[in-house]
């Protein structure tokens, strides 16, 4: 039966007479000759243009006015602004009521209590780093911060994954708009959350929760999901209720699922704290962003080295605890009795911490010692360093200004141009032809309606723009991406050089890329899409070399008893079989480089991130919106032109 | 196609017409489509039920995975179900207590009308009646082995001592003992399978239903947990329901088997009803490499008497197997008389044995 099934669609794709890459060859040439045929003279028609900025402006100002009096904001939003707030206040509370030596003292035992010595002890080294950097109090708000978004998270992302593993429908119910939340680029996000719910921590937190639920209900759908069908039919075959089930076999089998889904909301909730600084929230991202608007990128790096080191030690430790949850993983043997209950163990952890704090006040050390300025320092070495490299008679200076400016010439403004001065009806045409070709019919109707509708909002110019640094972006990635990702896959060597480098490179928040790279390359489009590269490269390397590692070594093998070649068995055997991941990789890179392209709006990146920024600094709330809009269809329409080859060859 | 038609039972145990009680299991014109419910429901009872399997997929987008299937399984009998992959055979054994709901038919075990129970009915029936074995064991990675022998009964919400104490019972009953602490994966496949036979037994059920509980290990360990199959239900009497695609393990273990393919059922019968007189080409297959000596009785290879033959040669009872009197048709050069009890019902000579024994009847 599924031999049937399966050799329909490949005798399908061979009834063409041209290949699918030759027929968007085609497509793009048609395209090129429009262009020089008609350059300027299409632009997007003002008829066209519906001004929804306008209506979002009159939604805004009717909410200022209204904030107080309709039921919508008495009896919703206003509740749950007061929740956050007051749930962002206490947590800050516990924090300062610990001092940083209760804080420490906990970070440090928790870990070791979880996830073992040695992450204890980096965690500890990690939680005293704040307070040499002199930055413990901003530490400690956007620890507060990030905990309750976790928090929040996780009480809808948990249940919710729990449902989505248990009920086909609610999966197949909720699996499009996780889609469309993960594509969409945080950034994205700010402008809607402000207007209901205005700029302050409350807002800060909403906009992390919504980037970092999709990943805690993935994973728990996952892990649920991947409980072995029999153990559920086990448990039923002998009478267990729902319930029953839940708790006794899909809960603890997937506990370690559940926990990597702890691990990623939290890495996402850390990754957003700067970008959540716009709209209010305060700590280490707020640092940053005051510190770039004073051009003192020394105490930006800081601060942001402060949120790296967060992100890596609570990485470490949520990784190191679910590790040890594996349910089965046990100690050696499993058969010794271990001399304390896990109980007892517990509790002597919860005490430690509530005496650490009791001291470190009893002893009035309870304000981290003045570390004479290491801080302060350190930004000022980077400082220096900075304004060595910006200086052009120093040898730095010439080279990226030169990488700069070609990038510029020859890559993101000829295909600007070409973008939006084509006609723009030969533009949605191609597009849509392109995603007819890779993806097929559905994929091509939502791609068409989506760039139509950028048009239509008035910002076709910036959208092409965003479009034109997404593209050039892309290539880059894929060439670096595929290129070393082939040769980590080939030499293992190299994998495990690059392999630390890769983590600590994903570990990071996207805005943290963009800073030191302002530093060389100075604002522009440049650094975002250098950044955008380094932020979407490990990625693709990462999935190029899973693929390639995935081929079966029968087939490898097979190859190799014929005599093929090293070259040959790798062009010929791994790479096409990789060719689902190496897709995969396509449409994730894409998505990627969005996210941080648009975050480049910040740093001169302009276009349609621009116009969030714009947005938010200016009270300019029509404008923001559309360009959040405008970056939503953009971001749907990328990942629906790119999709829909992964999900036709994975047959 | 073949003389013998459907060959109903004839138990090594108990002949139909002996059996007192009732049956412990019953099944009539059970079915399961696999598709939209109200689709399913429609197919049964019209000819699109009588269609080959593949044409009712393309004419309906259903598959039917068990059609029409009757069967009874008696007190202290082990029954197997037997069929390759895609047979129906696993999805009988899980409709049997709605695991997987049934399109159609009547079910009964021990006394309950299993498609009338309502949640709480089938609860009940599957926290005492029926207890399964599944093929990759269904253990539970994060419990101690006791912990996942108990667990029937914790679902029973039995309390812990009881429950402990039970699933120690049941270490010893296994041949597990000294293991009750570790954990599933620091134990052998084999052992792996003795947790899940436990786990079955600690809930005393009436039936035990198996779904090739043997197929996921290496054939000697496969034999050691047939003969500790055979032994366990010589100890308990339980009531068994064998699936199995191993048709050397169904003539060992199964008093009766059924033969299923394409969720049909094929013929049913003792093994060596199957091996005597397969219904069509399709068992015919199946048997063909069976040592026909080894599951044939004499009254499958006897013939009346004649006036030719001298009657003063040994005698035989008639259900022994063609392979234990090789030894004394060698020995005797007059023919064996075969017994029924004090009478005679027919003779067997050295070609008859020879024949048996050599594949052709």
């Amino acid at each position: 039966m599924s031999a049937v099934t399966t050799a329909r669609p490949a005798i399908r794709a061979r009834l063409p007479h041209l290949g699918r890459s030759a027929q968007v060859g085609v497509v793009l040439a048609i395209l090129l000759v429009l262009f020089v045929l008609l350059e300027n003279k299409f632009p997007w028609p003002s008829g066209l243009i519906y001004p929804l900025n306008k209506r979002f402006d009159a939604l805004y100002e009717w909410i200022v006015d209204n904030q107080n009096s309709h039921w919508l904001f008495l009896y919703f939003f206003n509740h749950i602004a007061n929740f956050l707030d007051q749930l962002v206040a206490y947590l800050n509370g516990v924090l300062v009521w610990l001092s940083w030596v209760g804080v420490t003292a906990a970070a440090t035992l928790i870990t070791l209590r979880w996830s073992g010595r040695r992450v204890a002890l980096l965690v500890c080294g990690s939680f005293l780093s704040f307070g040499v950097l002199g930055v413990w109090e901003e530490s400690m708000e956007t620890l507060a911060l990030m905990l309750s978004a976790v928090l929040v998270s996780l009480a809808i992302g948990i249940p919710a994954g729990v449902l989505a593993g248990r009920s086909d429908r609610f999966d197949k119910a909720i699996t499009p708009v996780l889609d469309v939340m993960q594509i969409v680029p945080a950034f994205a996000y700010l402008m809607p959350v402000v207007i209901f719910f205005s700029v302050g921590n409350p807002a800060a937190v909403i906009a992390t929760v919504v980037y970092a639920v999709p990943p805690a209900v993935r994973i728990t759908a996952l892990g649920v999901r991947g409980v072995a069908r029999e153990s559920v039919e086990m448990a039923e075959s002998l009478g267990a209720t729902r319930r029953q089930v839940l708790f006794g076999v899909q809960l603890p089998l997937a506990l370690r699922s559940i926990m990597l889904g702890v691990n990623q909301t939290i890495m996402m909730a850390l990754s957003i704290v700067i970008i959540a600084s716009l709209i209010g929230g305060g700590g280490l991202g707020d640092t940053v962003i005051s510190a770039l608007s004073f051009l003192d990128v020394g105490l930006a790096i800081v601060a942001s080295s402060a949120i790296v080191i967060m992100a890596i030690a609570l990485d470490r430790a949520t990784e190191a605890a679910a590790a040890r949850m594996d349910a089965s993983r046990h100690p050696e043997g499993g058969l010794r009795t271990p001399r304390f209950s896990a109980r007892t163990l517990t509790a002597a952890v919860f005490v430690a911490i509530a005496a650490f704090a009791l001291a470190a006040r009893a002893f009035g050390i309870a304000s981290f010692p003045d570390t004479v300025g290491v801080g302060d320092f350190i930004a000022g070495i980077i400082n220096d360093v900075i304004t060595w490299v910006q200086d052009p008679t120093k040898p730095v200076y010439p080279v990226t200004s030169w990488l700069g400016d070609h990038l510029v010439l020859w890559g993101l403004e000829p295909l600007r141009v070409f973008l939006s001065d084509s006609p723009w009806w030969a533009v949605i045409g191609s597009a849509v032809a392109i995603a007819l070709i890779v993806s097929g019919v559905r994929q091509m109707i939502i791609a068409g309606v989506l760039l139509t509708a950028i048009g239509v909002m008035g910002v076709w110019g910036p959208g092409m723009d965003t479009a034109s640094q997404v593209l050039v972006s892309t290539v880059l990635t894929l060439f670096f991406g595929v290129a070393l990702g082939i040769v980590a896959a080939e030499t293992p060597r190299f994998e495990q050089t690059i392999r630390p480098i890769q983590d600590a490179l994903q570990t990071l928040p996207q805005i943290v890329y963009l800073i030191p790279i302002v530093a060389l390359f100075s604002v522009g489009r440049v650094p975002g899409v250098i950044a955008s590269v380094l932020y979407a490269t490990p990625v693709v390397i990462r999935l190029v070399v899973v693929g390639i590692k995935e081929v079966s070594p029968a087939a490898v093998e097979a190859a190799r008893a014929f005599g093929a070649s090293r070259a040959e068995v790798l062009l010929k055997v791994k790479i096409p079989l990789a060719r689902p991941a190496i897709m995969l990789g396509v449409n994730q890179g894409i998505i990627m480089v969005l996210a941080v392209v648009i975050v480049a709006g910040l740093v001169g990146g302009g276009a349609l991130g621009y116009g969030v920024v714009v947005g938010l600094q200016r009270n300019e709330f029509g404008d923001g919106a559309v360009a959040s809009l405008a970056i939503l269809a953009l971001g749907i329409v990328l990942d629906r032109v790119t999709r829909g080859n992964l999900q036709r060859r994975s047959i | 196609m073949s003389e013998a038609g459907v060959v109903q039972d004839e138990g090594r145990r108990a002949a139909p017409t002996e059996r007192a009680s009732d049956p412990v299991i019953s099944a009539r014109g059970v079915w399961k489509i696999f598709g939209p419910q109200a689709e399913a429901e429609k197919i049964i009872g019209t000819e699109a039920a009588t269609l080959p399997r593949a044409e009712l997929r393309e004419r309906t987008g259903c598959i039917a995975a068990v059609r029409d299937v009757d069967f009874e399984v008696w007190p202290g009998e082990v029954f197997v179900v037997m069929g390759l992959s895609g047979s129906g055979k696993s999805t009988l054994a899980r409709v049997l207590i709605r695991l997987i709901e049934p399109t159609a038919g009547e079910i009964r075990i021990a006394g309950h009308d299993v498609m009338a129970a309502d949640t709480a009915g089938l609860r009940q029936l599957r926290r005492g009646t029926v207890a399964m074995v599944f093929q990759h064991f269904g253990l539970l990675a994060h419990r101690r082995v006791v912990d996942n022998i108990g667990f029937g009964l914790e679902i029973q919400q039995k309390p812990k001592e009881q429950r402990l104490d039970r699933a120690r019972k049941m270490v010893e009953l296994v041949g597990l003992d000294g293991f009750e602490n570790h954990f599933p994966d620091q134990l052998s496949g084999g052992m792996q399978q003795r947790v899940g036979l436990a786990r079955a037994f600690a809930v005393d059920p009436e039936v035990m239903i198996f779904d090739e509980p043997f197929s996921a290990l290496d054939p000697l360990i496969r034999r050691d947990m047939q003969n500790e199959v055979i032994r366990l239900q010589k100890e308990t009497g339980k009531t068994m329901l064998f699936i199995t695609h191993d048709l050397s393990e169904a003539l060992r273990l199964g008093d009766r088997i059924m033969i299923m393919r394409d969720g049909e059922v094929v013929q049913q019968g003792s093994p060596e009803d199957l091996v005597g007189s397969p219904a069509d080409d399709y068992v015919r297959n199946f048997v063909q490499d069976v040592p026909r000596s080894q599951v044939l009785t004499l009254r499958w290879i006897m013939r009346d008497a004649t006036a030719s033959d001298d009657l003063s040669g040994p005698t035989a009872p008639v259900d022994e197997v063609v392979r234990d009197v090789v030894s004394l048709v060698a020995d005797n050069p007059k023919p064996v008389r075969v017994m029924d009890g004090d009478r005679m019902v027919g003779v067997v000579d050295r070609v008859a044995v020879l024949r048996a024994d050599g594949g052709r009847s």
